[in-house]
């Protein structure tokens, strides 16, 4: 097996405290960059209203987050590690990126629910390919979404045509993102040392 | 109220969760607060800063410009230009099959329709930047969207080839 099962359960037993990189300065410049633009262009009253709106988006946001977080971690170490491993492992080949897109594309709920369940399903012994292949069998499949909104908006023969020509693309970029990491194996790992 | 059934849905989900844990092993249960409580410190700054700064790009980009731009191009050009206008899309779906429908009105092709709305779902901005990189990291995301990147071109292109033969 490349991925030596974690003798705690648990890929990060230490408390990690605040920590800025790469991703966080990105974002932050992204923000203050387009906040200052909002500010110039719409003036300081369309701007107080979007930094209101946002906050109360965000406060309701947080229990679910922390729900989604607390399901991710207590899941890692329920689930039968050789299971997970033999499905959607590293080395599960084509199959396990199948049954990755497709468990993507099924599952209901937005990004609070999507990602803890990768992150979940990785910290217990699945591979970035299939977490990749996951996460772009919902964005580009989600059944949820497609019937909620997609259908909303646009004739079925459309929506149609666009799943039925998606369909293979999250085994491909599973693929593609299993045979990355697996030539670069430090990319693997962030340095929260989050897969 | 989706908000609160959601959220109702997911500790659902988490307390079964930790109920087995609970059943099998207790003495695990106070390193599952840990390392929850620490990941949602390290998640907490990436999700304010992250869906903050996308509410405010949302505001900024022209919507009506933006579906006059599908129309503007004919073949590959247009795929392209439709799928980075999808790429940069911000909001939610609402933005962005309601902005898709009206292209789809003024007579934007299929091939610009289905590249804008593989390319939008792909990146989706307020989704990445409020919730991927804080619940996946850098790389994760990183990698996703390097890797992701030809494919609402081939898509559209297939959308493209097909909408010829049956027209």
């Amino acid at each position: 097996m490349a991925d030596a099962p974690d003798p705690a359960g648990l890929p990060n037993p230490e408390p990690r405290r605040f920590r800025v990189d790469f991703g966080l300065v990105f974002i932050a410049a992204l923000s203050i960059a387009s906040g200052i633009a909002v500010w110039v262009t719409e003036g300081p009253a369309r701007f107080f209203e979007l930094l209101w709106g946002d906050s109360v988006m965000i406060a309701s946001l947080l229990p679910k987050i922390f729900g989604g977080i607390l399901l991710a971690i207590a899941l890692a170490m329920v689930l039968p590690r050789e299971k997970v491993l033999r499905l959607v492992g590293p080395d599960s080949g084509l199959r396990g990126l199948v049954i990755a897109s497709g468990a993507g594309a099924v599952v209901p709920g937005g990004p609070q629910v999507t990602y803890p369940l990768a992150m979940g399903l990785m910290r217990a012994g699945a591979d970035a390919g299939a977490g990749t292949a996951m996460v772009s069998g919902w964005v580009l499949l989600g059944v949820n979404r497609v019937l909620i909104w997609e259908l909303s908006f646009l004739p079925g023969w459309l929506v149609a045509l666009r799943l039925l020509l998606s369909v293979w693309v999250p085994v491909a970029i599973g693929s593609l993102a299993r045979v990355w990491a697996r030539h670069a194996p430090g990319s693997d790992r962030d340095p929260e040392g989050r897969r | 109220m989706n908000v609160i059934i959601g959220t109702a849905m997911i500790w659902a989900a988490a307390l079964a969760v930790l109920r087995h844990v609970w059943r099998m092993d207790r003495t695990k249960l106070p390193a599952i607060w840990q390392a929850a409580r620490a990941t949602f410190l390290v998640m907490l700054p990436r999700t304010v800063i992250g869906l903050s700064g996308a509410s405010f790009m949302a505001t900024l980009l022209p919507r009506d410009q933006m579906s006059a731009l599908f129309g503007a191009e004919q073949g590959l050009a247009g795929i392209l230009l439709a799928c980075l206008v999808g790429a940069l899309t911000p909001g939610g779906p609402m933005v962005a099959f309601a902005l898709c429908a009206t292209a789809l009105k003024a007579g934007a092709g299929t091939g610009a329709l289905i590249g804008y709305l593989t390319a939008w779902s792909i990146v989706s901005l307020t989704r990445t930047l409020g919730h991927e990189i804080a619940y996946m990291g850098n790389w994760f995301l990183a990698r996703r969207l390097l890797l992701s990147a030809p494919f609402p071109v081939m898509v559209g292109l297939l959308a493209h080839s097909f909408e010829n033969l049956w027209p």
